[in-house]
């Protein structure tokens, strides 16, 4: 029984960081309707620039989440104004679209080696092996910050869109572009922004996953699998739907260590991901499926 | 009614392919190759037969695939083991492989009812969980200290026959494909697979097909491969790095033609041969590099690059494109 309370407890923890992941990648692809393959590598850059502020000015992980959120902003306009922007909108983009983020993703997989080398690192500070004594299980201050600032995160993107002008703008380029153009919102801009912000969540996600897990050039894979498992469960409608995919995948990882051997366990986020792609019938629409 | 698909390739490309095929044939015997350069090519032909497969799926279907390493693993380890404890002739291994990796794509059959993106992160959910399963399943694959192939000297001389004609045959199918009515048929599923429903073309069943052939083929691929190495080991083989490969090898030399993905491997293999020794750290970023221009300003590869020479050169020709 109170390893059942210990796995549900990290499951909430851990789900903080999936639904942080999870809102860039469903806010590009809802509005632009790409799925922005280089999730993975900016969410693995935003770690190595966290982790360089960290190691090379001592700046506390958790305060270099603003210039990181900044800087990844910055590379998502770059990515919007150079390269998707140039593709063809639509179904016959898509296939394009993906390999050209895939791309980005290899260019910025290499650029980590070239600067950091292949080795793996992990953000610790004086606090990192402190825990908290909640219903009496442990729980270490590192997760329970992270998950503090997902919610923080979640009650920001939930004000952006439902209660400001930009937010508005946002919802209505996803429903409908061309109409958007008629009533004078400037589509262009709005997909900048959004590729902005999105690309900006996921430098974020980088810096929350460094604190907790180690991390290398290499990661960004599995985080793109369950930041697309969490889209694909909870829709792109609300913030909400999202946090409550991430509960769903975290503990369904979380909860899979009583039935799995340990080592398949990491396999788990990729099975989940096939069943949810296959069960869910909206899956088979392909495009229309978040719509 | 009878549709023909416009000719890809000139008649005369036919000859060229053929004379090609035996001069490459006869190239060890005439010129006396160092053992190096009969690897290279050996290796060569194994990853255009690959790539060609691989573009059936990607280019002919239009449904990018990040997962083919799971059925290059399979190929490659089903041969292994064939090999090692059945003590099957070693070509029979390979035949074994094939048809284990084949099985193994119809197993993806849910998958494909997904497209476009969706399918693409699915496979690459079916390679990552394939990759885990097989490196800790150390009865079959060896885990990671991988598995070694004996292999005696002769065969691994005569692979760069069979890896040759293997390659030839997969660029003929290929060809074949493109130019039939099943070709056309894949081309309709990857315009629309909804209008293509309507007007009779399953797209569920011929993809199925699609995938099936492709996955032997690539399984095929491997379990030459794993005698080509004569040590494979399941982190490699099925590694996320591998899937890309498929992917960078066709998409750069031209996904959806032909015989693009044969000049994508060339490129491939002469990069791997003079970058990846010297600078191991700069060949995957140039590849990404490489994928964002062809992605941008030619789509169709090297193959479009190569077309567009030729159109130039030859302008008394142009008008129907």
């Amino acid at each position: 029984m109170e390893r059942l309370l210990d796995l549900a407890l990290s499951a909430i923890l851990l789900a903080g960081l999936y639904a942080t992941m999870a809102y860039g990648l469903g806010l590009i692809y809802g509005t632009l309707r790409v799925v922005n393959l280089a999730h993975g590598g900016v969410i693995m850059a935003g770690a190595y620039l966290g982790w360089t502020l960290h190691e090379g000015f001592g700046v506390d992980p958790y305060l270099t989440i603003p210039v990181v959120a900044v800087a990844a902003f910055g590379l998502g306009v770059l990515m919007y104004q150079l390269l998707v922007r140039r593709l063809p909108r639509g179904p016959a983009g898509g296939p394009a679209s993906l390999l050209l983020l895939f791309g980005v993703w290899l260019v910025l997989r290499n650029i980590a080696y070239l600067i950091f080398t292949g080795n793996d690192q992990t953000i610790r500070t004086a606090y990192s092996s402190r825990s908290l004594a909640i219903l009496g299980s442990h729980v270490s201050v590192n997760r329970l910050v992270v998950l503090g600032i997902a919610v923080v995160i979640a009650v920001a993107m939930h004000v952006l869109l439902k209660h400001t002008q930009l937010g508005r703008a946002i919802r209505a380029v996803a429903q409908n572009a061309d109409s958007c153009t008629l009533v004078g919102i400037d589509v262009n801009r709005i997909y900048t922004l959004t590729f902005g912000i999105g690309s900006a969540l996921a430098g974020v996600a980088g810096v929350l996953l460094a604190t907790l897990f180690s991390f290398s050039p290499n990661a960004g894979a599995s985080e793109l699998l369950k930041s697309f498992v969490v889209v694909v469960l909870g829709g792109l409608g609300s913030v909400f739907g999202i946090s409550v995919a991430a509960l769903i995948v975290a503990t369904a990882e979380v909860f899979a260590i009583l039935i799995l051997p340990s080592y398949l366990t990491t396999a788990v986020g990729f099975l989940l991901l096939v069943l949810v792609l296959i069960l869910r019938p909206g899956g088979l629409f392909g495009y229309r499926v978040l719509s | 009614m009878s549709l023909r698909p416009p000719p890809v390739i000139p008649r005369t490309a036919g000859i060229v392919f053929a004379a090609a095929c035996v001069a490459l044939g006869v190239v060890p015997v005439v010129l006396d190759l160092s053992a190096y350069a009969h690897n290279q090519l050996t290796f060569l032909f194994i990853t255009i037969a690959g790539a060609l497969a691989w573009n059936w799926m990607g280019g002919f279907v239009g449904q990018i695939s990040f997962g083919h390493a799971a059925m290059f693993g399979i190929g490659a380890f089903v041969a292994g083991r064939v090999s090692l404890n059945l003590h099957l002739p070693v070509p029979l291994s390979w035949l074994a492989g094939a048809v284990v990796a084949g099985v193994f794509a119809i197993g993806a059959h849910p998958l494909l009812k997904l497209r476009g993106p969706y399918f693409s992160i699915a496979t690459i959910g079916v390679g990552e969980a394939a990759r885990v399963v097989f490196t800790y399943w150390e009865g079959f694959t060896g885990g990671s200290s991988g598995l070694s192939l004996p292999i005696d000297g002769d065969l691994k001389y005569q692979l760069y026959w069979w890896a040759l004609g293997f390659a030839a045959l997969v660029a003929a199918a290929s060809v074949v494909i493109r130019r039939s009515s099943f070709g056309l048929k894949l081309l309709a599923i990857k315009a629309d697979a909804d209008a293509a429903a309507d007007v009779g073309i399953s797209a569920p069943f011929y993809q199925d097909l699609v995938f099936v052939l492709s996955g032997a083929v690539v399984g095929l691929s491997g379990a030459l491969y794993a005698s080509f190495q004569s040590f494979i080991e399941p982190a490699d083989m099925f590694g996320f790095d591998r899937s890309i490969g498929f992917v960078l090898t066709a998409v750069i030399g031209g996904v959806g033609t032909a015989l693009g993905p044969v000049l994508g491997a060339i490129v491939f293999v002469v990069v791997k041969l003079y970058l990846l020794d010297s600078h191991p750290e700069l060949h995957l970023g140039l590849y990404g590099m490489l994928l964002i221009l062809v992605i941008l300003f030619e789509p169709l590869g090297l193959a479009g690059l190569f077309r567009r020479v030729v159109r130039r050169l030859r302008p008394a020709r142009g008008g129907g494109s």
